[in-house]
Parts: structure tokens; sequence; C-alpha cells
């Protein structure tokens, strides 16, 4: 009889509550009213809880760092479809509300770095696609070009230009024949006269070479090209 | 010498001119022809001033001064002049007539400029190296460094002065020789 009394309270009390908490099944049968109340009493609380929460202060609180490292990132990216990523998102826009250099100060880039795997995050992004999206123009117009210039050490880039490999690689027979420096230099020199004596030198070193190898046959020893220079000769200068 | 005339076909470089060697010691026939330019040139001025005397006289004496090659004031005179042309144009730059034009030099051992006094000191040597039969001029031949008698005396050696690679460019340069005609397909069109 008392039993049947606090079944009814407990039905009536729960009802203020939640109107189909009698609805509610357990494993087929009713379930027991001091469950349901149970329930309905803890999403209320929740609720209130959550709404009394001031999350801004909660996350100042946490670590974001330590997160970061908790997580791993590559995992993550092999999951996300950059590409797809990518083309959902307006990247002008974005750089043209972003402010950079702040962000840039509040994050521990080399800590961030350290955690990703450059090359397969660069494998996994069409480059190509992402460069046609980008208005360079509008990034070269922000950049500061002589302030980027005033940072670099010209001095140390040359320093390590190898200009004699350069200079090596240049083919000057082919320059002259491609250029007019060809016909600057025969304009210079006299024509025919010039090609004249070239000719005489020509085959009288020839001569000359002729008869250091037969000296040396009678010699019995290997020719291996005109002696010289002198010491301390400056070649240029001998013309 | 190569003449160019009307169609020109696939010319080579001449051989020494693919390669530089100027500064190196020059042989025995680059260095006798220079002498044998010299030779003509310095005789052909000194039989022009013997003419010029011979005129002159005949103008204001009315006499002709026969000079003949026996004649011991003559020689000397040759003599003299040749030592004048050989030390001078050694001593102003290295080079004669003769050097100028098959392109070798005088230097010191090192490879400096001569000096009056070297330049002396080798005219006055060179006809030693003749007075011996020749035979100072086999060092030229078998020396490591090229060297005549004169040039030891005088502590100078010949290099070549010319430098090919320029000759090189100007080979290169002319129209003829650095872009040969494409082939026709003997003369069918395409």
């Amino acid at each position: 009889m008392k039993q049947g009394r606090l079944k009814r309270t407990a039905k009536g009390h729960t009802l203020c509550v939640d109107p189909l908490a009698p609805l509610r099944t357990k494993r087929g049968r009713l379930a027991s009213s001091a469950e349901a109340m149970a329930q309905a009493i803890a999403e209320r609380v929740i609720g209130q809880v959550v709404g009394a929460l001031d999350l801004n202060a909660l996350l100042a609180e946490i670590d974001l760092n330590a997160v970061l490292e908790t997580i791993d990132i590559n995992q993550v990216l092999r999951q996300v479809d950059l590409n797809s990523l990518m083309d959902r998102i307006d990247i002008d826009a974005i750089l043209n509300r972003a402010d950079v250099n702040g962000l840039l100060d509040r994050v521990d880039v080399n800590r961030l770095l350290a955690t990703v795997d450059i090359n397969r995050l660069l494998s996994s992004v069409d480059i190509a696609a992402l460069i046609g999206r980008v208005d360079v123009n509008q990034i070269v117009r922000q950049i500061d070009a002589n302030e980027v210039i005033d940072k670099v050490d010209l001095n140390a880039v040359i320093g390590r230009v190898d200009i004699n490999a350069i200079v090596q690689r240049v083919d000057v027979d082919a320059l002259v024949e491609q250029t007019d420096l060809g016909s600057v230099i025969a304009k210079s020199s006299s024509g025919v006269a010039s090609d004249v004596l070239d000719a005489v030198r020509s085959r009288t070193v020839g001569v000359d070479e002729f008869i250091a190898r037969f000296v040396a046959l009678l010699r019995r020893r290997p020719y291996i090209g005109p002696p010289g220079p002198p010491a301390g000769l400056r070649v240029g200068a001998a013309s | 010498m190569t003449a160019r005339t009307g169609e020109v076909g696939h010319f080579e470089p001449p051989p020494a001119a693919r390669e530089s060697l100027q500064g190196h010691y020059a042989g025995f026939a680059s260095r006798f022809a220079a002498f044998a330019v010299d030779l003509v040139v310095l005789t052909g001025i000194f039989i022009l001033a013997l003419a010029t005397i011979n005129f002159t006289a005949n103008v204001l004496v009315g006499k002709d001064v026969h000079f003949n090659r026996g004649n011991v004031w003559v020689i000397v005179a040759y003599a003299v002049w040749a030592f004048i042309y050989f030390a001078h144009f050694w001593g102003l730059n290295g080079k004669t007539a003769g050097g100028a034009l098959f392109g070798v030099q005088v230097v010191t051992n090192d490879g400096a400029d001569v000096s009056g006094r070297q330049a002396i000191a080798r005219a006055l040597a060179f006809p030693l190296s003749f007075l011996i039969l020749g035979l100072g001029f086999l060092g030229i031949l078998w020396g490591d460094r090229r060297r005549a008698l004169h040039d030891v005396i005088a502590g100078t050696v010949v290099i070549y002065s010319w430098d090919a690679r320029t000759a090189r460019l100007r080979f290169l340069s002319r129209s003829p020789y650095s872009a040969p005609p494409e082939p026709r397909g003997n003369g069918r069109r395409a």
C-alpha cells in the first residue's frame, strides 16, 4: 500500500519535470521512475553549469603547445584531403584579414615545424593550383622590397658564387659566332693584313713544333709541347 | 694562305691558332724567320742610306761615291748599323721588325722587359753564335728554354708574343668561316 503511494508520488513529481518519462523503457520494460528523475535532473544541471562557465577563461588556462604535442599531426594530416580543403578556402580573403606578423609572433614556429613532416605535407599539396589562386601582385605590393634587400648581405651572397665556374661554362667561341662581337673584332683589325699575318705566324709556329718534335725524336724524349712561359711573365702584357 | 673567293668550303682554323702559345719559348723557325726579315730590313735601309749618300755627293760635289762590298769601311758601317738596329729595338720593347712580324719578343729570363744594358750585351754577343760555326744556335733546338748562346750571355729568352686566341676569334668572326652554308639538298625544294 505504502509502496504504491510512493510510485504514484514519484510518477506525479517526474511528470512535472519530464512529461515523457513514463514512456521511456529499459530492456523492454518501463524504466524506474527514480532513474528517469535522476537523468532529467542531470540534463538540466549540466545545461546550467555549462551556461555558467567562462569558456574563454577556461581556454586561457590550457597550454595549447602542450596539447599540440600530444596530437599526432602527421596522422591528422594523412586523413585530411588538403586539396579539397584548400579549394573551399578563400586564401586572398584570409590573407587580407590576417595580421600575419602578429600571428607569427604568438606561434613557436620552430617547435611547430619540428612536429611536421614537411615532405609528406608538400607531396599532398597541389602547389601549382595553390599558386594559381594566389594574387602574387597583391602580396608583392605589401612587401617593402627595400627593407628586404637591406636585410640581405649581398657581399656574402656574391661571395658564395663561383664566378670563375660560371665563366668557364660560357662558350666564348659560340658567343662570338652568335653575336656582333666577332664583327667588332674584325672591324677593329686591319682585315686581310691581319689574316695574312695570323696565317704566317701560325704556319711558322707549326714549323717550330715540327722541328721540336723531330729533335725530341732524335733525343728519344717525349715531346709535350713548347716549354715556358718564364716565371714572372705577365702573359697579357707580352702582346 | 687561303684565298677567299666566292663559294667557301668548310675551313678549319690553323692548328697553332687553336691554342694560345703566348709567353711560351719561341722555336727555331720563328726566330730564324724573324732574323731573316730583320736582315732584309736592315740591309735595305743600309743600301738606301748608301744610295742617299751617293746621290747627295753627286748633287753637291758632282762626283759619284762608289761603295763596294770589299770596302772595310762599308763592312764596319754595316756592322755598326746592325748593332744599333738590334740593340735599339731589343732595348725599346724587345721586338725588332722581324720579331713583330712573326710575333716573337725578347724578354729577360724571368719574363721582364729587357734593359738597355742587356740589349747591348745581346747585340754584342749575337755575332758569337755565328762565329763558332753556328753552334751557338744549337741551344734553341736542344735547350729546355730554347736559348742561344747570346741569350745565355745576356740573360734573355725569346717568347711568342702574339695572341693566338685573339687570332682565332678574328678567324671565327669571318662569316665564311664561322657559318658554313647549309646544304641545299641538291637543288630540290621541299
